[in-house]
């Protein structure tokens, strides 16, 4: 700050004024309370020997002439304790305002600082390979936009991948250092911190599934860096193991914010296609345009149980198979567990069976065969995570509360990790079948969900949940 | 700590470096800095007249006015001479209106950016001195052809993506409107007409010569537009030294008050100024504007 009170210092005459003046003030103030005090000791004086008559009478006698003096000396609010105010005041002088972080801005760099090493992958909003930043020798992730086809020149969705991530700074949120430019106007490239896995890979080349522990610290990290970008009034909309970035000391951290966005109280009008068909929740699903954070936490729900297993835990073939597994999964749902889904657009076609007693508890839990290595905590943070609800399911804040994280086994400590021989960091081309996140500006789909519990159009009705039978009443 | 900070960036902004107060890229190909600051003006104001007409909030063209001005700082900006102040005025407003809640089109932003800069039918001082047409202007004084839409379009797009990278994709802008509100709750200070003020205030100081959306966060700006507001309506605070509360220091205060107060003396200087003519706004007219100065110093 004594910078800025230089640059400023000599060419502001008039806010010397004001503080000369208030200083003058000040002095006045002083001066008065000094004659006051004085006045109230030859009070105190003049009245000691009436003390011991009347206490009450003195207290009325001693209180009133300091007051109208107090009045007459232009000083409303000076009980004698104030009087100590000005000199804590004074030390407090020293003490520091809160300072904000000053940033900068500046041009873009060129994208010929990196040195391009090898190809990681392509997501559905870039390429993405990994990169030496020549000056420094770092080693970076270069994510390259795509920008053709933009009707409305520079996507509102990069935008908001890069104004998220530059806001999101967090331990569990990647770390966008900079944006570079290429030669041509739509060249655009993100330099984020290099990360060796991503969790869906790692998942694919494990032998066994994480420990319990293990999967306590991946989950703790998962919901922090979740929190954190909620709090922060962002949604990030694509959850999935694909998105969630490991390096080889137990960190992870949330990646891919092409589909975040900021939202707001009330809530601005939002597109339904969002998140990855695996990850959907079931109110995405069934066409409501007014969604909030709980996405994520169902998205976070079918992660958890993916780690669980090892296996993507819903994998529909399209929306309504997705729909009819979750519901395979979950139970159908009802006006207890979720009032006011009818009127959900889709759910308008969907015919339930004439379910016989829901599953007690609200929102009911998973069926435990699905989970056999699961402690009843752990099957309950699930079974709200993945309530059909978006009310019944937990906040981050919550979830991070959840008694699950602090019974036995405890969470590993994050350098107690097993490393893991990294894919993106060799010159291996992976390849997983998640499906792709839905692409911007397409039309939401017409669903028909007729065939959810009937003989589906999209087959593979033969799983059946433990709850119900699919079988027509 | 970390934490604390990171939950700041909410509430504050990038700031210009004093080398970017100190050189402009357009005072580097010659143009005038009273030039420049009466372009620069006037482009907040054109911007703040089409955000109006647009119907977008007061959020989105203020933070569009502070985009307008970061992008001419420094070395690095741009420069009056390369693109024109309606170009990057209009780009600035439909790139903010993108990110956030109530984006328009290009077709919308052009229409009206049209109708402003229209010498017949623009109600702007600085653009048709005349003034606002009395009569209804002929439709052909103001609609936009649609050849002119789609090179408009193109020049607009193209402008997006260069203030983009001006100022290295960070369209991040805290405003000081509802910081303001919030401290004034906190002082407990309930007359509408104050808030209307403080309002007013921190509306023009996006005017401000002196920049000051670039050099101050906005709680300072917050503060000092409370101070002016409640001595203005004579509204009285709590004693003592209240802005410190706010983590404002008296200094900043003092300087930040007599800011804004001069605005307004700027603003009917300019108006004197350029009476009879409009401020250029256009790149062609930047450049005849610099010649005919540089005769005008030659021939005296």
């Amino acid at each position: 700050m004594s910078a800025a009170k230089s640059r400023w210092a000599d060419e502001d005459p008039e806010a010397d004024a004001i503080i000369a003046q208030r200083k003058r003030e000040k002095e006045e103030k002083r001066r008065a309370k000094a004659e006051k005090q004085r006045q109230l000791e030859e009070a105190s004086k003049t009245s000691a020997p009436t003390q011991p008559v009347d206490a009450g009478q003195e207290a009325n006698g001693e209180s009133g002439p300091p007051k109208k003096r107090r009045r007459l000396s232009n000083d409303p609010d000076a009980p004698s304790v104030v009087d100590e105010v000005p000199t804590s005041e004074e030390v407090k002088k020293q003490s520091s305002l809160l300072r904000f972080p000053v940033g900068e801005w500046g041009p873009c760099r060129h994208v010929d600082n990196f040195e391009r090493l090898n190809h990681i992958e392509e997501g559905s909003y870039g390429w993405v390979s990994r990169a030496k930043d020549i000056t420094t020798g770092e080693i970076v992730a270069l994510k390259k936009l795509k920008l053709e086809n933009s009707p409305d020149g520079f996507p509102v969705t990069g935008l908001r991948e890069i104004q998220t991530l530059l806001e999101a700074r967090h331990q569990n949120v990647v770390y966008l250092r900079e944006v570079v430019m290429g030669n041509k106007m739509d060249d655009v490239f993100l330099v984020m911190d290099f990360l060796e896995h991503d969790l869906k890979t790692l998942l694919d080349e494990m032998r066994e599934p994480f420990l319990p522990s293990e999967i306590k610290t991946l989950l703790l990290q998962v919901v922090g860096g979740l929190e954190f970008l909620h709090s922060q009034w962002i949604m990030h909309r694509d959850l999935k193991t694909s998105n969630l970035l490991m390096n080889n000391r137990g960190e992870i951290k949330i990646a891919d914010f092409g589909m975040a966005r900021y939202y707001g109280d009330p809530p601005p009008k939002l597109t339904q296609l969002v998140v990855t068909l695996w990850y959907r929740s079931p109110e995405l699903l069934l066409g409501a345009d007014k969604y909030g954070t709980e996405i994520d936490m169902w998205s976070i729900g079918c992660i958890f149980g993916e780690l669980l297993t090892k296996e993507p835990l819903l994998q529909g073939k399209n929306e309504v198979d997705q729909v009819s597994k979750i519901f395979a999964l979950t139970g159908p749902p009802n006006q207890q567990i979720w009032p006011g889904f009818r009127s959900l657009p889709n759910a308008k076609s969907l015919r339930l069976p004439q379910t016989s007693g829901a599953p007690a508890g609200n929102p009911p839990l998973l069926p435990r065969s699905r989970f056999p290595y699961l402690t009843n905590a752990g099957l309950n943070l699930l079974s709200t995570l993945l309530a059909l609800n978006p009310a019944s399911r937990p906040t981050a804040q919550q979830c991070l509360a959840h008694p699950y994280f602090r019974e036995d086994p405890r969470p590993k400590p994050k350098e107690m990790f097993p490393t893991f021989p990294s894919k993106a960091g060799m010159e291996k081309r992976r390849r997983h079948h998640t499906p792709e996140a839905p692409k911007r500006g397409q039309d939401a789909p017409e669903l028909d969900f007729a065939g959810v519990f009937g003989g589906a159009p999209g087959g593979d009705t033969g799983e059946t949940g433990a709850g119900f039978s699919l079988r027509l009443g | 700590m970390a934490q604390t900070n990171a939950g700041l960036k909410h509430l504050s902004n990038a700031l210009a470096t004093p080398d970017q107060l100190s050189n402009s890229s357009s005072s580097l190909d010659g143009v005038p800095s009273e030039l420049e600051t009466s372009i620069r003006c006037a482009g907040a104001q054109l911007t703040q007249a089409a955000g109006v007409l647009l119907h977008l909030s007061q959020d989105i063209i203020s933070q569009a006015i502070v985009i307008f001005t970061r992008f001419w700082l420094g070395a690095d900006g741009g420069s009056l001479r390369i693109y024109s102040a309606k170009d990057v005025s209009a780009a600035s407003l439909y790139l903010t209106a993108k990110l956030s809640f109530q984006p328009t089109s290009p077709r919308s932003i052009l229409n009206v950016y049209n109708l402003l800069l229209s010498q017949d039918a623009s109600p702007l001082w600085f653009v048709n001195p005349r003034g606002a047409p009395t009569q209804p202007p002929t439709p052909d004084s103001y609609v936009l052809s649609e050849g002119g839409y789609q090179t408009g379009r193109l020049v607009l797009l193209r402008v997006e993506s260069v203030i983009l990278r001006t100022l290295g994709f960070d369209t991040h802008v805290a405003l000081p409107h509802t910081i303001a509100l919030t401290y004034l709750q906190t002082l407990g200070v309930s007359r509408p007409a104050v808030s209307r003020r403080v309002l007013e205030h921190l509306n023009a100081a996006l005017l401000s010569p002196q920049l000051l959306y670039v050099t101050h966060q906005p709680n300072a700006l917050a503060v000092a537009a409370i101070y002016l507001a409640t001595r203005e309506e004579g509204v009285k605070l709590v004693d003592g030294e209240w802005w410190e509360v706010f983590d404002v220091d008296r200094e900043e205060l003092g300087f930040l008050v007599v800011g804004m107060r001069s605005t307004e003396g700027f603003m009917r200087r300019e108006t004197e100024v350029w009476k009879n003519k409009a401020i250029p706004m256009e790149i062609d007219e930047v450049d005849a504007e610099v010649e005919r100065r540089r005769m005008m110093d030659e021939g005296e």
